[in-house]
């Protein structure tokens, strides 16, 4: 009730915020006011000395009455005063920042648009409040999306911006008003941020200069009736064939309980379809996708709901993501300590997948290895790598039923270095000689490893078991070990598959480590660990403990035409050697940019043993949709090793073709290619509503204030009293609030009303 | 070139298999530990041409929790089938012709196997019958005397869906034209329309484990000494090594034809048995059971 408190005490709440209070009197009046009090208190005395018919707890009623009438008199004739800064007229600048978005078309529920207020409120010459300020102020105008500008009004305003980038619209406002005696900048926008920079960035330097921000937000809290698509957690680039499990968030206001599709879709067409159900009005519902990426290449792929009877946004039920299409053939090493069916049937399973090249190293003998699918007649001739160069060839490591005294010591932290240090990935396979029973415990690859191991078993204690797989709550959700095309059909069929037997008892994994697979057999008190991961450094690590997975295509139980074998090997080994760097990592901040926004292009650059470099020549070689080629040089960031960046500004719009290079010494130490698309951006439509809360903070944060369209009339007045610039102290008399003769009132009357009701008159 | 060559002291090694565990049919197992060793009960009696099916064999699951085919890599496993048995005349147990040679032989091979490749194998033999579901959990199957081979409806469905799966039967000791066809005609039965094609000594199992650059003709127990020929019909006398692959050419079935691994295996301890073909037999066995696991 801020007019009811302006009534009663003269002056707004703000006023009473910024302002000092003081008694004014001069001090000979303090005196005699003094005077006054010890004359009351007599006057109090003699009520309770004097005889009459009042009762003594009719006396102290009156008394106090009394007395409280003398208080309010005596504060009013101290001279109570509010001193307060105020800024001069026409000696401070004010900044006005005016959202130019797209979501400022969005509709409320009556229809005007929300750049419909800013049109009625801030266009000079037709606004009250405008001419308010303009007489206080000079005002300075700046429109913002995704970059800020100053213009000389209103009328410049389109309000066709893709994006929306607040802390640079403050940035920019507040170094442009930088020499300028600056009040406060006002900020008028819907409060939707789409570049996702910590505002706290550009909020430092303001409340260091004392710059209050006044925001004023648009627009409804929510937008109702409406259906989202909202975030889409997709990698950048998959192998090619690779089953995708893509989790879709979905909100909605006006839609509980809609069941409604979510369409995955690319040039091709169609590519999977789920149901989802819509739960209370702004609660995110997560479903899962699951389809997969056939042809190599940057490829666009849409995740959309179909638009719903009188939704009022319909460009948020989309999202297109781009993922790059990679048709490299991955090479996996794997070594076998012994022969086992599981190298026959592991190849087997992977043999028609293209992607997937593993070189089995399998030690027939003691000093006798089989090799097969090498490249030439070199490779692993010496057995298993001695060098890191040979060994980081290869972006993934199976190791069998291999002792660990098999290897040296500096064969064993390669290992673990090739998972560290070179994002390898690596999967330890269950068999007589792996695990503790391998003698792993305390070597480097146990360090790595997620599963916890004890101390080997004596022979008498050798573990056995046959053990039905079953997935955990994370296997369900992963990607590399669903069978079906959803959720339960997964879970379904692996409940079906034939029980796995495993020698190494393993029932923990270490922190941060995650089970996907458990073995569960009535024989043992706790599941087993079938398959757990875990990162480690920049790689990945695999536990699978079960020794004989081939039993999965082999079973009679298992009919010919079932794939769950060889479609668990090949997405096992895709996951295990996704996101393996190469030595040239070329990146983006983001793959979709508006045309004429500016790119920074990073690069990360590591030499054969996979060292960060610091003195590599680097160059991007970038062609434009329409075949223009421009050559930049990328530069060391300093700030990190092997780090190079380069800004460029893509003008077309389009895909762009992006190559980078890097040599040294004149011999190149890898290459890498990107796609950048430039297109105009629907990100404006997203989180449409209104977001108040983080208008509140910007508010509250430089100590300006918050308003609606609703409040915003006072916003001359609150500059006025809150604004910094050129200011004077102002006094403002307090002694004739409304307040002060309504206690006086209240106690005379009350007085008067207690001495007829107890017969007093 | 591997480690081991020929001129390894291969006739040490088989005096000590002869003389140790492997040496007696009286030996005493050590605890088993797999759930599926499999002992044939004396068969019923009949003619001597007559077909014995497997399904006559009595098979005994010894006590055990473990599961089949469970602790080990590896099983030597010998299948059973039905067929015109040659009762009588093998170790007076009467048996099926899939019985030849049988256990010695399995025994002997293993130890000898054992020594040669760093393999994690069962030591005692294996038999299972074709029709059983359980010769799914050992994909790598030997047959020998195939010549003699009849096999039920239930043994061609059950060796199908076995060879479907992406299990290797290793053929071995037939000869000549007339037990060929009969092979042929059962192995027809299981496997129509894929072609039986010679193996060329370039082909990968002949470099698993050993390099073999000759296909020799393995001769039973007697022959190959003495003047007496190595062939045991005048239609036998060149051996063969033949293969059928399946539609992504991984083979399937090897063929051991017009020669005698089993009898070499099962003989190799006797200083009359020439050792250079006993030799051959281990290298061409190891070979077979290397690339078997890995190809």
């Amino acid at each position: 009730m801020p007019d009811l408190f302006e009534f009663l005490f003269k002056y707004r709440r703000l006023v009473y915020e910024q302002g000092d209070f003081v008694f004014a009197a001069p001090a000979v009046v303090r005196w005699w006011l003094l005077a006054a009090v010890a004359a009351s208190a007599v006057a109090v005395a003699s009520y309770s000395l004097a005889r009459g018919k009042a009762s003594p707890m009719d006396r102290t009623v009156m008394a106090t009455l009394r007395v409280a009438l003398l208080g309010v008199l005596l504060f009013s004739l101290l001279q109570p005063t509010l001193q307060i800064s105020t800024v001069v007229p026409q000696q401070n600048f004010v900044g006005i920042l005016v959202d130019d978005s797209r979501s400022m078309q969005l509709p409320d529920a009556s229809g005007a648009a929300r750049s419909d207020f800013i049109r009625a409120t801030f266009t000079p010459g037709e606004s009250e409040l405008l001419e308010a300020m303009a007489e206080r102020f000079s005002l300075r105008f700046f429109s913002f999306s995704s970059r800020a500008r100053r213009i000389e009004g209103p009328g410049e305003l389109t309000f066709d911006g893709t994006s929306t980038d607040l802390p640079a619209a403050l940035d920019v406002a507040r170094e442009e008003l930088s020499g300028v005696p600056l009040s406060g900048l006002v900020m008028l926008t819907d409060g939707a941020d789409t570049r996702g920079r910590p505002v706290t960035e550009a909020l430092v330097p303001l409340q260091a200069a004392g710059v209050p921000v006044f925001t004023v937000g648009l627009g409804e809290e929510a937008v109702s009736p409406d259906i989202e698509l909202g975030r889409v957690e997709m990698p950048r680039a998959v192998l090619e064939g690779s089953s995708m499990v893509v989790d879709v968030v979905v909100t909605q206001t006006g839609f509980r309980q809609t069941t409604v599709p979510v369409i995955v879709e690319d040039d091709t067409g169609i590519l999977a379809e789920e149901e989802v159900t819509l739960g209370r009005a702004g609660e995110p519902v997560v479903t899962r996708v699951h389809f997969q990426l056939d042809r190599v290449g940057s490829r666009r792929v849409r995740f959309r709901i179909p638009t719903q009877d009188g939704e009022r946004v319909t460009q948020n039920n989309r999202r297109d993501v781009w993922v790059e299409v990679r048709g490299e053939r991955e090479k996996i090493l794997y070594f076998e300590g012994e022969p086992r069916h599981e190298v026959k049937f592991l190849r087997r399973a992977i043999q028609d997948d293209d992607n997937l090249q593993v070189v089995v190293l399998q030690r027939t003998a003691p000093s006798k290895f089989l090799r097969l699918n090498v490249d030439d007649g070199d490779e692993l001739a010496g057995g298993f790598p001695r060098t890191r160069e040979e060994l980081y060839r290869y972006r993934g490591l199976i190791v069998g039923s291999a002792e660990a005294s098999f290897f040296t010591h500096d064969q064993l932290q390669m290992i673990a270095d090739f998972v560290s240090e070179r994002g390898g990935g690596f999967m330890m396979v269950g068999g007589r000689q792996a695990f503790s029973e391998g003698g792993w415990a305390g070597t480097p690859v146990e360090e790595i490893l997620p599963v916890r191991l004890g101390p080997p078993p004596a022979a008498a204690d050798r573990f056995l078991a046959e053990l039905r797989p079953g997935l955990t709550p994370a296997g369900l959700a992963n990607a590399a070990i669903q069978l079906g095309g959803d959720a339960e059909e997964t879970d379904s069929l692996w409940r079906t598959l034939p029980p796995v037997t495993s020698v190494n008892r393993i029932t923990e994994v270490k922190p941060g480590a995650t089970t996907l697979i458990e073995g569960h057999a009535e024989s043992l008190d706790r599941p087993q660990v079938l398959l757990a991961h875990q990162r480690y450094g920049r790689g990945k690590v695999l536990a699978l403990t079960a020794q004989d997975t081939w039993i999965w295509q082999m079973h009679a139980d298992i009919p010919l035409e079932d794939q769950s074998h060889e479609t668990f090997w090949r997405q096992l080994l895709r996951w295990m050697v996704d996101g393996v760097p190469e030595p040239v990592v070329a990146s983006v901040e983001r793959e979709q940019v508006e045309p004429g926004e500016p790119v920074r292009l990073t690069a990360e650059i590591v030499d054969s043993t996979y060292i960060q470099v610091n003195d590599a020549q680097v160059t991007a070689r970038i062609t434009s949709p329409t075949g223009a080629i421009q050559e930049i040089s990328l530069d060391w960031t300093v700030e990190r090793d092997g780090e190079y960046t380069a800004d460029f500004v893509p003008t077309e719009t389009g895909d762009y073709e992006v190559e980078v290079s890097a040599a040294r010494d004149g011999l190149t130490v890898g290459t890498d290619a990107l796609a950048l698309h430039t297109a105009r951006s629907d990100d404006e439509y997203f989180g449409a509503g209104r977001r108040s809360r983080l208008l509140q903070r910007i508010a509250e944060e430089t100590g300006g204030q918050y308003y609606t369209p609703a409040t915003v009339g006072t916003l001359p007045d609150d500059i006025s009293v809150t604004g910094a610039g050129v200011t004077l102290v102002e006094d403002r008399d307090l002694w004739d609030m409304p307040a002060l003769f309504i206690l006086m009132f209240l106690a005379m009357g009350a007085e008067w009303a207690y001495r007829r009701v107890r017969g007093l008159v | 070139m591997g480690i081991f060559s020929r001129a390894r002291p291969l006739y040490a090694v088989l005096i000590a298999a002869a003389s140790g565990a492997c040496g007696s049919e009286q030996h005493a197992r050590e605890p088993v530990d797999t759930g599926l060793l499999i002992q044939q009960a004396p068969p019923s009696a009949r003619g001597r041409l007559s077909r014995q099916d497997a399904d006559d064999v009595q098979l005994r699951l010894p006590p055990s929790d473990e599961p089949p085919g469970g602790r080990h890599a590896f099983y030597w496993t010998r299948a059973i089938y039905s067929g015109y048995g040659r009762r009588g005349w093998w170790g007076g147990g009467g048996r099926g012709s899939w019985a030849t040679d049988f256990p010695k032989g399995d025994r002997q091979f293993l130890v000898v196997l054992k020594r040669l490749v760093r393999i994690d194998a069962y030591d005692f033999e294996n038999a299972i019958s074709l029709s059983d579901p359980n010769l799914r959990r050992f994909p790598l199957i030997y047959a020998v005397e195939v010549g003699r081979m009849d096999l039920t409806d239930e043994e061609v469905t059950g060796l199908r869906g076995f060879l479907n799966a992406g299990g290797m039967l290793l053929v071995d000791d037939f000869w000549g034209g007339r037990e060929w066809a009969q092979f042929e005609y059962n192995i027809r039965r299981v496997l129509p329309g894929r072609p039986i094609v010679e193996l060329p000594l370039d082909h990968p199992l002949f470099s698993a484990y050993y390099d073999i650059d000759e296909i020799k003709q393995v001769p039973a127990q007697g022959r190959g000494v003495g003047g007496i020929p190595t062939w045991e019909r005048p239609d036998a006398q060149v051996p063969h090594v033949r293969g059928i692959f399946d539609d992504d050419g991984n083979l399937m079935v090897v063929i051991n034809f017009n020669t005698d691994l089993g009898d070499a295996w099962e003989w190799a301890e006797s200083p009359y048995y020439p050792l250079e073909y006993s030799t051959y037999a281990f290298e061409i066995g190891a070979n077979m059971i290397v690339y078997g696991m890995s190809h």
